[in-house]
């Protein structure tokens, strides 16, 4: 009988085989069938960093109440203005302003007000760029996310993590490039992180927070040994067959997506496994041990697999109910805000203790911000609102400490230096090294991007 | 938008055109576009209003541009700045019209294109700088797939020794031409595995292909696909290709994705129509307009026609309500999805502007639009209205209408024998009369609101408090209903189980006590209803202020009396159904008010089954509250007001064996009719059928609500642009015609591609549904046109052009490579070998089930939907399931939002939209299922269980497992080194080595071996 083949034979033959690509910068061209697609590419310029933890709070965060610090909201609560919009339809509506909910401070070196929503994430503010004049298009949940997650608000495109990982490959062939951690899917559900049209590969492998975070992760036969044995027969019948079928590279790529998921089966529990985290980290992301879920949970998961390689990491709060969506009662804010703000601030600091946060690029976003207004002053609630609302980015190549873009006096509309969802993405896809004009993918008959026609650079705030 | 970027190149060129300026216009007009203005547009406009961009569909690098406008109409009137949309862009005067977006121009600036605009907007920009690429119509004429059919001569070519078929000729002569050299012919073996999962989606049974190698007849090829197209499994296969282009799923793909239950018929028609050879061009025409072909007879395709048309119905909805306003983007799905699908255009393209490359028009667009505006859909249910309507009827209208009075009928006679014995039980128990005591207010629960079946909305209690005084009608009691809010919808609800309906010299007694609250100061009313359902047909109507009671009279309003706050007040109505006129007293014991013959509603139709007290009552305005107690309604009289107070009664003991006798009749009959109240009266079809016909307006940017002018309903221009025949119909037909007649240069070539790219794995044409100027031009014209031309000469039979094809020496040939020709043709698109290829999701699945002995042949029945009664999903609470089952996968529940886990992670088609071809892709995430899922081993473990049922020692066991799952027996090295494994294997476990657990365990894991190697997972 032959010997099985080891552990080390698969590795040597994932990162030397034929499979192994030159990293030249080819992403104006579309994979040659059989290469890996999912080895590591240099981009189109010098990246400033490596990899993106994107997190996305469902439902529509209150900018009002959180980054965008409106005094004169406040001292006019109550005073009468016509809204040029109003739940979807456009039109004139006598409508009410509404004084935040939530008391304003300035917090780090550059006074950047932040309201008592985070007081963790304001204490590391100054590691921040809070944008202050995000818009987009549409105020319905499930074109709004689709459109913060691939560009487009009504069509089926790839998510800006399947991009990224198409242009980019990733560097750990023992993971996937692009994981999404979500309890539960956002609105428009899995079509957030899918590829669509780009190679399957590039898909955001969802994991959802519990026991079993990875389907068909823990192998079916129990003993280690046995499994080995099993594989090595697959291994040697496979290249058996490959013999006869020679330079055929899909044969050899399925060959070679068993050693990956036979790594993974190793490596990728190994990363969710927290027991080997100190009390002090736990303490720091507001984990408990033992913990399977939860934000500070999903917070340290991103950070160990960002270390280990993965290259697009997304959060996803909550799911398509009890998120953000306030209609009824802004208070319902300081739960949902709770959940996330020891979490994300232990993940910065985390990260920059590690020395990680130079090369990470960390980016919070919604989908839209909230009404300042509604149809009586003492409403408790807001609508949705994309005419304005906030995000921010931080880490890698992003000056901290920063706060750009202005609303009007009331954060109903962006004033200067907006920034819309396009721009955002472009900034990403720039910021790792990426021309997001050049990123692109011949599908039905014309070139796709993330950034279809449009997105700008925000240069302002690049580092 | 527009942008504020700096362009240095712009300012120096601005400076050369300077001086080449017009003569005619004045000097200073040039000088002062070209120093001030030039600059300003390219500055701030050009990016998104040039030759790259036209935002809003205007541009403002030429003079044209602006006087033209964009969607809004001309941007620069000349000489009159107030009326310029340019000046008011820039003023920021209108919210919703600001440019530049980004930051407002300087003061400065708005004053140098006011002042422009004032002296006559002189601009020397006269011609587009950039020409335009869309293709006209006149180009057209000379485009490939636009030029009309006609069969191409067969390339005759003396020295072609290889050649067996017309199709090897054309293959010939491009391998001739690229200097490729064909590989050798497949073996028998890879072709009749090749075959059988090109044609059916399974691998061949080891016996299958015995039989194959021992067939010497020189036909025993071409008997193998007969027999292969005559197998049910054929439809299935190519059913589900036809599914990928249909954008087919199973649940609706709004944001609430509701199930559809029909859908599966759609599936059923299409895997049928494949089996039995449907005339593709019949097969299209019934897709489209089936549901008019099928009025015109034959009775036995009635329904087969009207399910076809679920093509059009099964793409993904975005509305939340059966209602045009939402179905804009559910048209803009139909016209991409039929303009890919068939006609390989991207017509979808021109909804919002031109089609920037290809000839069709918004216009065009539009056009078609019309057509599918004119159709009535299918409405799956969704989030504001969450049961499906418009479902078509698979009878005709005339049976329909036959079905719908036969249920009629048969609730009507149920209903009777209801009344029968509802009467019959009021005679022999005083206290079932007029919905018994209270109307069960005495069973409520004290202190909540009522219960079933009282249907309550607002502040409404049961209490103590709101116990009447009277008891002439029901004995003494200790509750009654408070209704707390004066809103006029609020209020409270009793649907009566038996209501009354006018029987001759019957007569209809209604009673009510009631009583304004103490202290109560509103002056809006509340009121009485009587009559049939929620208002559907008002009997009588009163009302009461807390100071005074009126009486609808006919249509006019009367106060009858004066009310006092705190005091209680009984109301008896006696209506008289024929005269429809009632009367009746209002008042106290000691002070009753009686009025005579006053009209019922005028339009009433003679039913009584609903009460009804809220506060839509004679005086608009909040009313009070109030409490109501004793109803009653019978067909018998109730006793006067001053009649002796009712006693508690009793039944008498003779009557009680009869009483419990029609309790179990009643519930007998209560069951059968709501059974038969739910029943489907005929069955329905997810399709659509014809609606009010009528011409859509041009929307710019496809925006339903900025609308342009109307474009009447009519043919593409690039295809014929003919007219409706009819104005009068919806259009479908001649749509249906245009597409599928002789003339028509696409629809057949596009299938034809199809078929080839299914059989080969990539089209003649490549990009299969983009068969205009961005896709990829055939590398095989002539074949492709021949191809066709056979096709429609054979009367659109697809079995035909299957037989045409794998006849031919270019589909049999191997797959091995060829060193020269993977340098000069690595791809294969001329067809040198035939390209290996990966099985899909659903070969893999349905060639395991197979394998395992676990297929289930049968065609399943409908998917286990939760009943539509309980469908309440909405975007919060989306519909979501994934179905077992151990039939073919193209009989899995197919959910459009959340993907079935295992068909998303094999790649198979995405259903939010028309897929031209699967991209399969190899990842670590499928091979984790393939090692660790529990279906793989449960297929796995079937299979190892009749690997040992194989007489014979274990190598004769192992060749019949190979040949099984990959169509060949490996060399003895292989063989060995499987059979040293299995020993080794069932040593390593714990327990005796020949117990029949580890001899299965061990066979189990050869199985996985086998099920999970590339000689399964690829097909040569």
């Amino acid at each position: 009988m032959l010997p099985p083949a080891s552990r080390r034979e698969f590795l040597s033959r994932a990162s030397g085989g034929f499979g192994a690509l030159a990293l030249a910068g080819m992403l104006n061209e579309q994979a040659v069938a059989g290469e890996n697609p999912l080895a590591p590419r240099r981009g189109h310029h010098v990246a400033r960093a490596d990899r993106v933890i994107f997190l996305y709070s469902t439902g529509g965060t209150s900018h009002i109440d959180t980054f965008n610090y409106r005094p004169q909201l406040a001292s006019d609560h109550g005073k009468s203005i016509t809204a040029s919009r109003w739940l979807n339809k456009s039109g004139e509506f006598k409508r009410f302003l509404i004084r935040p909910r939530y008391k304003f401070q300035q917090h780090g070196q550059n006074g950047a007000w932040v309201s008592e929503l985070f007081p963790q994430l304001a204490s590391v503010i100054d590691d921040v760029c809070v944008l202050n004049a995000m818009h987009c298009e549409s105020d319905g949940h499930d074109k709004a996310t689709l459109a913060a997650h691939t560009g487009s608000a009504q069509f089926a495109r790839p998510s800006a993590g399947s991009w990224v990982s198409y242009g980019l490959g990733t560097v750990n062939q023992n993971l996937p490039s692009f994981m999404v951690l979500a309890p539960a899917a956002p609105y428009a559900g899995a079509q957030t992180w899918a590829s669509d049209f780009l190679p399957a590969c590039h898909q955001g492998t969802h994991v959802v927070p519990g026991k079993e975070p990875l389907p068909n992760i823990r192998p079916r036969v129990s003993d280690p040994e046995l499994q080995k044995l099993e594989l090595g027969l697959l291994d040697r019948i496979n290249r058996s067959h490959l013999r006869d079928r020679a330079a055929d590279q899909a044969l050899d790529a399925r060959i070679r997506s068993f050693e990956t998921a036979f790594g993974m089966q190793r490596e990728a529990p190994e990363a969710f496994d927290l027991s080997q985290e100190t009390e002090a980290t736990l303490k720091l992301y507001g984990v408990e041990r033992e913990a399977t879920s939860g934000f500070g949970w999903q917070c340290l998961v991103a950070r160990r697999l960002a270390e280990r390689g993965v290259r697009f990491l997304e959060l996803i709060d909550v799911g398509s109910n009890s998120n953000w969506d306030s209609h009824g009662n802004m208070a319902d804010h300081e739960r949902l805000a709770k959940a996330i703000d020891q979490p994300v601030a232990g993940l910065l600091t985390d990260l920059k203790q590690r020395g990680m946060l130079d090369r990470t690029l960390v980016v919070w976003t919604t989908e839209f911000g909230r009404t300042p207004f509604n149809q009586k002053a003492d409403h408790p609630g807001r609508e949705h609102h994309n005419l304005c609302f906030s995000s921010w980015m931080a880490g890698g190549g992003i000056k901290g400490g920063l706060v750009h873009g202005e609303s009007d006096e009331y954060g109903i509309r962006t004033a200067n230096n907006a920034v819309h969802t396009h721009d955002l993405h472009a900034t990403m896809l720039h910021l790792l090294g990426i021309n997001h004009e050049h990123l692109t993918y011949r599908h039905a008959g014309r070139d796709y991007r993330l950034t279809d026609v449009a997105g700008r650079i925000v240069q302002e705030i690049i580092s | 938008m527009w942008s504020s970027s700096h362009n240095p190149i712009a300012l120096l060129v601005s400076g050369l055109i300077a001086l080449s300026l017009p003569e005619c216009h004045g000097d200073d007009d040039a000088a002062f576009f070209e120093a001030r203005i030039r600059p300003l547009l390219i500055r701030h406009c050009i990016q998104c209003h040039g030759p790259k961009k036209q935002e809003g569909g205007l541009r403002l690098d030429t003079r044209r541009g602006w006087l033209s406008g964009g969607d809004r109409g001309a941007a620069i009137v000349p000489d009159a700045p107030d009326k310029s949309l340019l000046i008011t862009a820039v003023s920021y005067s209108d919210s919703d019209l600001r440019m530049p977006p980004e930051k407002q121009l300087s003061d400065q600036e708005i004053r140098d294109l006011s002042d422009w605009i004032r002296n006559g907007a002189f601009d020397p920009r006269l011609t587009d700088e950039q020409p335009k690429q869309r293709m006209s119509l006149d180009e057209a004429r000379d485009f490939w797939s636009f030029q009309p059919l006609k069969r191409p001569a067969v390339p005759e070519n003396q020295n072609d020794q290889w050649s067996r078929t017309a199709i090897d000729t054309f293959i010939m002569a491009g391998l001739q031409n690229k200097g490729l050299t064909p590989v050798t012919d497949a073996d028998r073996r890879t072709l009749i595995r090749r075959a059988t999962f090109d044609l059916t989606g399974m691998p061949p049974t080891a016996e299958e292909i015995r039989a194959f190698l021992n067939d010497e007849s020189p036909d025993a090829f071409a008997s193998l696909v007969d027999r292969l197209l005559s197998s049910p499994a054929y439809g299935e296969r190519w059913g589900r290709h036809w599914l990928d282009v249909a954008r087919y799923a199973d649940t609706a793909g709004d944001g609430a994705d509701y199930p559809v239950r029909e859908a599966v018929k759609y599936r059923d028609w299409v895997i049928r129509a494949f089996n039995r050879d449907q005339p593709f061009d019949e097969f299209v025409r019934e897709q489209i307009a089936g549901d008019i072909l099928a009025t015109q007879g034959p009775r036995a395709l009635y329904a087969d026609r009207v399910t076809a048309t679920g093509f059009l119905a099964i793409g993904k909805r975005y509305g939340y309500k059966a209602s045009p306003d939402y179905q804009h983007l559910d048209f803009a799905d139909v016209i991409d999805s039929v303009g890919r699908s068939l006609m390989g255009l991207s017509i979808g393209c021109a909804r919002c502007h031109d089609h920037k490359y290809d000839p069709i028009s918004a216009e065009d667009y539009y056009a078609l639009y019309g057509i599918f505006q004119s159709t009535k859909w299918a409405f799956p249910g969704g989030e504001e209205q969450k049961r499906p309507a418009h479902f078509p009827a698979l009878v005709p209208p005339d049976e329909a209408a036959g079905l719908e009075q036969a249920k009629k009928n048969q609730l009507a006679k149920v209903d009777s024998q209801l009344m029968a014995l509802s009467q019959e039980k009021s005679a022999l128990d005083p206290a079932t009369r007029g919905g018994g005591p209270d109307l069960d207010i005495e069973a409520q629960k004290s202190g909540e609101r009522p219960g079933d079946p009282w249907v309550c909305s607002g502040p409404i209690e049961v209490t103590p408090n709101a116990q009447s005084p009277f008891t002439h009608v029901h004995p003494a009691g200790k509750q009654g209903v408070r209704l707390g809010s004066g809103q006029p919808t609020d209020g409270l609800r009793y649907v009566f189980s038996n209501g009354l309906r006018a029987t001759p010299g019957k007569k209809m007694h209604f009673t009510v006590d009631f009583r304004p609250v103490a202290g109560a100061t509103e002056e809006g009313a509340f009121r009485f209803y009587l009559g049939r359902g929620v208002v559907q047909s008002l009997a009588i109507e009163c009302s009461a202020t807390s100071t005074e009671f009126a009486l609808r009279n006919g249509t006019q309003w009367e106060t009858i009396r004066r009310l006092t706050p705190g005091t209680w007040y009984t109301l008896q109505v006696t209506i008289d159904p024929h005269s429809k006129t009632y009367s009746g007293v209002v008042g106290t014991r000691d002070d009753l008010t009686a009025f005579t013959d006053r009209k019922t509603g005028p339009s009433w139709d003679g039913i009584a089954d609903c009460f009804i007290c809220d506060a839509f009552g004679h005086i608009p305005g909040a009313a009070c509250a109030r409490d109501i107690d004793n109803l009653g309604l019978q067909s018998e009289p109730f006793a006067s007001v001053d009649s002796p107070p009712v006693q508690p009664s009793t039944v008498a003991p003779d009557a009680r064996a009869r009483l419990a006798e029609i309790q179990a009749q009643v519930e007998k009959l209560k069951a059968q009719r709501k059974k038969l109240a739910v029943a489907d009266v005929y069955p329905v079809a997810y399709a659509v059928s014809e609606d009010k016909p009528v011409n859509a307006s041009l929307q710019h940017r496809g925006e339903p609500h900025r609308t342009g002018n109307e474009v009447a309903r009519r043919n593409l221009h690039v295809l014929g642009g003919d007219s409706l025949r009819d104005p009068h119909v919806s259009g479908r037909l001649d749509l249906a015609n245009w597409l599928t007649r002789p003339t028509n240069p696409l629809t057949a070539r596009v299938f034809v591609n199809r078929v080839w790219q299914w059989h080969f794995g990539r089209g003649i044409v490549p990009t299969a549904s983009d068969f205009g100027s961005r896709g990829t031009p055939p590398t095989h014209p002539e074949l492709l046109d021949w191809l066709t031309v056979q096709f429609i000469e054979s009367g659109w039979s697809v079995k035909s052009l299957h037989r045409l094809i794998l006849s031919s020496r270019t589909w049999q040939l191997s797959s091995a490579a060829h060193a020269g020709n993977l340098v000069t043709d690595p791809s294969n698109n001329w067809y040198w070998r035939h390209s290996r290829r990966a099985l899909d999701a659903e070969s893999v699945r349905d060639g395991m089930l197979a394998v395992s002995g676990n297929l289930e042949r049968t065609i399943p029945g409908p998917h286990p939907f939760p009943p539509v009664n309980t469908w309440g999903f909405t975007i919060h609470h989306p519909f979501h399931a994934v179905y077992d089952s151990n039939h073919r996968s193209v009989y899995l529940m197919v959910q459009r939002n959340r993907r079935h886990p295992y068909l998303a992670l094999f790649d198979a088609a995405d259903p939010n939209q028309s897929v031209a071809g699967r991209q399969p892709t190899t990842t670590p995430t499928q091979a984790l299922y393939l090692m660790n899922s529990p279906f793989v081993h449960e297929q796995a473990r079937g299979f190892a269980s009749r690997i040992l049922q194989v007489p014979g020692n274990d190598e004769t066991r192992l060749r019949w497992a190979f040949e099984t799952a990959h169509g060949r027996i490996p060399d003895q090295v292989v063989l060995d080194d499987a059979q040293a494994f299995v020993e080794i294997y069932r040593s390593r476990l714990e327990n005796d080595e020949q117990s029949d657990a580890n001899q299965t365990a061990a066979w189990s894991a050869l199985a996985r071996v086998l099920l999970t190697g590339n000689g399964f997972l690829f097909v040569d």
